[in-house]
């Protein structure tokens, strides 16, 4: 079957009922997506898949065909990096990084839907994704610093 | 890898070390400096750690030190992660990550290395210039003189005949640009592109993928495995019975994993049959024997008995698992009587030792590559899984990965120990006059000769001599059992005047190891609210009353100062707000918090903490403030909420449903405070924990006039005057 990932369109022989997560890794060969529970507990797994946040480990090939899916892996280029990318850095958000691309995905996706997230919606869209080593207080900080960059790309020097 | 490798034929090359730096100097133009530095013809360094990068950030801290010493920026230093070599073992003669030790371990040895290399480019560029090396200096990865200036990439060569300086001149802690002052970590990128490599992200050429299915109760063998369907299916290669479990093998991982539901395995019961933890900890509970006394002084039960107040309480901790976010693989190559391992291993020699010992070859034959762990926290030292992958791979005769999903990782564990302390003290006058404390726990020690006597001795000879040696001396010198289960107490700052300290191991089948922290992550609970409790009975502030009993001029009481003050200590908290202090002190570093706690429908919930750690020279300020938040969280999520239990040899908790997390809604603010120091690095892993427990208990009863003395805590609220 066929899948869009990050653009392109993929050829994968797989079962319908495949999950995402590792049709990605093992077939696509994306393995910035990551496995943590198999059962949509802690968010690893986050990609977008037309333009939502979903739990790749429990997503079937099938029921995602040929709708666009953007993994961590096509978020920026090699030259420019997402602004949320950016602010994780500078927050030096990650420690072990296993839950990472995750917690960009879902912070990208809730940066679309609210450019300006107070502490209630940030305590509502990342409580879905679990760190084990404790990043949280960093992630808050970054989603917000984030959200300025979107706001003021040029106005922070740092839009390249 | 090259470079890794030239390193590693250097060492190996002993006296003709100079012949092979020469010649490797001539042919790449990169200087092999010593073991674990080289610098490059274009300028950069590879730098081998040979410690795992869990997430601590000690690949921030080497890089930091190495470029410090050399004259280099960070971001010139390129980290490789060593592989299993015997002239890497640093610590207890292993490669092992753990005990919060390597900063502390590194703080002189891998100064001394990046200095020596910096003396060999001065010497060189002296050499060129005709003038005195002292007169010269490394900066910004350049040798100066005057307005005569070379890069490092130019004098490699010339700086490999040179001889090695014995004794390189270390920076004064004044002299310092970078340790203290730099904190963007230098593994970033990777883990915000999705590029950085995992165990779990591992692929080597002819690579097969296996799951494993293990059984319902821990350690449970396979009687019978009815696979003939399994075996049909598409990519799957075999079915595979082993004492530990059935592992399915394919040519991918979902392969393998879709197969599983055409396994039937009937099971043995399994060696925990009949393992009850509610009846365990009731029975740890009413426990009434005395322990073997282990430090002792004064005459704690005649001070106690003549208190006018006497204290008395229960303290209890369940089973936990380190559930590290990157479930437990590896990927195993056994050729004949060889083996090539890729794992997230926080031991590359003591996964030797597990290979070695699962497969039936030499030690020395087992080759181990070190990649990036998702998390370890102590589970990772332990190489079970890739114990495991090697017997898969040696039945296939091909590289296997194996991936454990995330209910083998919980139910298949080594845990944190289970542990019941009983305390009794005295107060008279609003002063204490006596403690006596009695911990039982399992001991890990003990669990480790159990499960590990076969292990180790698969390890070369000499180490299993020390290891061996050590462990008789804990057991015969006197001592009065595992040094693990009451550190912390044992070497409490805190003088009572009269003390007395006992303990005595609980046994049971369940393997148990080191979890962040290892008994501290207990020990501070049961001290730091015992010491609250006595503060109460003595009518005392909790932090002055902390504060006559211990050293006026101790590192813990100008930390304990220090949160006072950061915290507001006093002035009261807003109404609906308990506030709890604790301190603790975990491999030689100090930390004292601050917990700010309300309750909500019921729930305990933490709104801010404050931190104050004493940890010497800070080398990465923002990677210490990082590991206090994780380690308050961490900490957090055990002291609220988790436990691992069983019924009848079955682990109950399998997946994150059920062993829950703190999450983002629930994650303090945190405000953490570094002590200036000019004393010598220590560890930051792992204190940051200890303390976060009691502060929370300590906190809900200055709001609720509840005292909490069983973790996980908000069972203990919603179960409070139950029994």
């Amino acid at each position: 079957m066929k899948l869009v990932v990050n653009g392109k369109p993929v050829e994968v022989v797989v079962p319908p009922e495949t999950p995402l997560l590792w049709a990605l890794r093992e077939e696509v060969g994306l393995t910035g997506t990551k496995y943590g529970c198999g059962i949509a507990q802690c968010g690893a797994c986050t990609v977008h898949v037309d333009g939502k946040p979903k739990r790749s480990c429990v997503t079937s090939c099938g029921d995602v065909g040929e709708l666009p899916i953007l993994t961590i892996e096509g978020l920026s280029t090699e030259a420019e990096l997402h602004p949320v990318q950016r602010a994780w850095i500078e927050e030096n958000v990650p420690q072990c990084g296993y839950c990472q691309a995750g917690q960009i995905m879902t912070t990208v996706m809730l940066l679309k839907v609210k450019p300006q997230p107070t502490d209630e919606d940030i305590d509502a869209a990342l409580s879905a994704n679990l760190c084990r080593c404790g990043t949280y207080p960093r992630i808050r900080k970054a989603v917000h610093r984030a959200a300025e960059m979107l706001a003021r790309p040029v106005a922070n020097g740092d839009a390249k | 890898m090259l470079v890794g490798g030239g390193a590693l034929a250097l060492a190996a090359c002993g006296g003709g070390a100079q012949t092979l730096r020469i010649h490797h100097a001539d042919e790449t133009g990169d200087l092999i400096a010593n073991l674990y530095i080289t610098v490059l013809a274009t300028g950069r360094v590879s730098l081998i750690v040979n410690k795992a990068e869990i997430g601590q950030g000690v690949s921030t801290g080497y890089a930091t030190l190495a470029a410090e010493e050399l004259g280099v920026p960070v971001d010139h230093i390129d980290v490789h992660y060593a592989d299993s070599n015997e002239d890497m073992r640093t610590s207890s003669m292993m490669q092992i990550t753990g005990g919060s030790t390597s900063t502390a371990e590194a703080f002189v040895p891998l100064r001394h290395a990046a200095a020596s290399a910096r003396e060999m480019l001065i010497a060189a560029a002296a050499q060129q210039w005709k003038v005195a090396a002292k007169d010269c200096i490394a900066v910004n990865g350049h040798v100066e003189h005057g307005d005569q200036k070379l890069a490092f990439g130019e004098l490699t060569k010339h700086a490999a005949r040179l001889e090695v300086p014995a004794k390189p001149r270390l920076k004064s802690p004044k002299e310092f640009t970078l340790v203290g002052k730099v904190d963007r970590r230098v593994d970033l990128r990777g883990k915000i592109d999705g590029s950085a490599k995992f165990g779990i992200d591992v692929q080597v050429p002819n690579m097969v993928n296996a799951f494993a299915i293990h059984g319902p109760t821990f350690g449970a063998k396979p009687i019978e495995v009815d696979a003939d369907r399994a075996k049909r299916r598409p990519g799957v290669i075999d079915v595979l019975a082993f004492d530990w479990g059935v592992a399915i093998v394919a040519d991918k991982f979902w392969q393998a994993r879709a197969a599983a539901a055409d396994v039937a395995v009937t099971w043995d019961k399994g060696i925990l049959q009949g393992l009850d933890t509610a009846k365990l900890q009731t029975a740890m509970r009413t426990h009434d024997k005395a322990g073997l006394v282990g430090r002792e002084h004064g005459d704690a039960s005649s001070a106690i008995e003549h208190a006018e107040h006497r204290v008395e309480a229960i303290y209890e901790a369940p089973y936990l698992a380190h559930a590290t976010m990157e479930p437990q693989n590896a990927t195993v190559d056994v050729t004949g009587d060889k083996a090539e391992v890729w794992a997230p291993t926080q031991s590359p020699t003591l996964a030797q030792a597990f290979v070695a010992n699962a497969c039936g070859i030499g030690f020395a034959e087992v080759k181990v590559h070190v990649t990036l762990c998702g998390g370890g926290f102590g589970r990772r030292a332990m190489a079970d899984v890739v114990g495991q992958a090697a017997q898969i791979s040696q039945r296939v005769k091909r590289p296997v990965k194996l991936v454990w999903t995330r209910e083998s990782d919980m139910t298949q564990a080594w845990y944190r120990p289970v542990y019941a302390a009983k305390a009794v003290g005295g107060v008279r006058d609003g002063k204490i006059t006596g403690a006596r404390m009695r911990v039982l726990s399992q001991s890990i020690a003990l669990s480790a000769g159990d499960w590990f006597g076969a292990i180790l001795s698969s390890l070369p000879r000499t180490l299993t001599d020390m290891i061996s040696g050590a462990a008789l001396s804990i057991f015969s010198s006197g001592s009065f059992g595992d040094p693990f289960s009451t550190e912390g107490i044992q070497n409490t700052p805190y003088r009572f005047g009269n003390f007395q300290l006992a303990s005595e191991p609980v046994q049971t089948k369940l393997p148990v190891a080191s979890w962040r922290s290892v008994g501290n992550s207990v020990t501070g609970f049961i001290m730091e609210s015992f010491v609250d409790e006595l503060a109460v009975a003595a009518k005392q502030d909790p932090i002055a009353l902390r504060r006559t009993i211990l050293p006026a001029d101790s590192r813990a009481a100008r930390v304990l100062a220090a949160v006072e003050k950061l915290s507001g200590w006093a002035t009261p908290p807003p109404k609906g707000i308990g506030r709890g202090v604790a301190r603790h002190q975990a491999f030689d570093t100090e930390v004292a918090q601050v917990a700010e706690v309300e309750l909500v429908n019921n729930r305990i919930r933490v709104k801010k903490v404050y931190c104050v750690v004493d940890c010497g020279i800070a080398v990465n300020p923002d990677v210490i403030r990082a590991q206090m938040e994780g380690g308050i969280i961490f900490g957090l999520s055990a002291a609220l909420d988790q436990e691992i239990t069983l019924v009848d040899g079955v682990v109950q908790q399998r997946n994150f449903d059920t062993f829950p997390l703190v999450r983002m809604y629930e994650a303090p603010e945190i405000v953490v405070e570094i002590m200036p120091s000019e004393a010598k690095p220590t560890g930051v892993g792992e204190p940051g924990l200890p303390p976060i427990a009691p502060a929370v208990a300590n906190a809900v009863f200055q709001l609720t006039g509840v005292r909490l003395r069983r973790m996980p805590l908000q069972r203990a609220w919603n179960e409070r005057g139950a029994s």
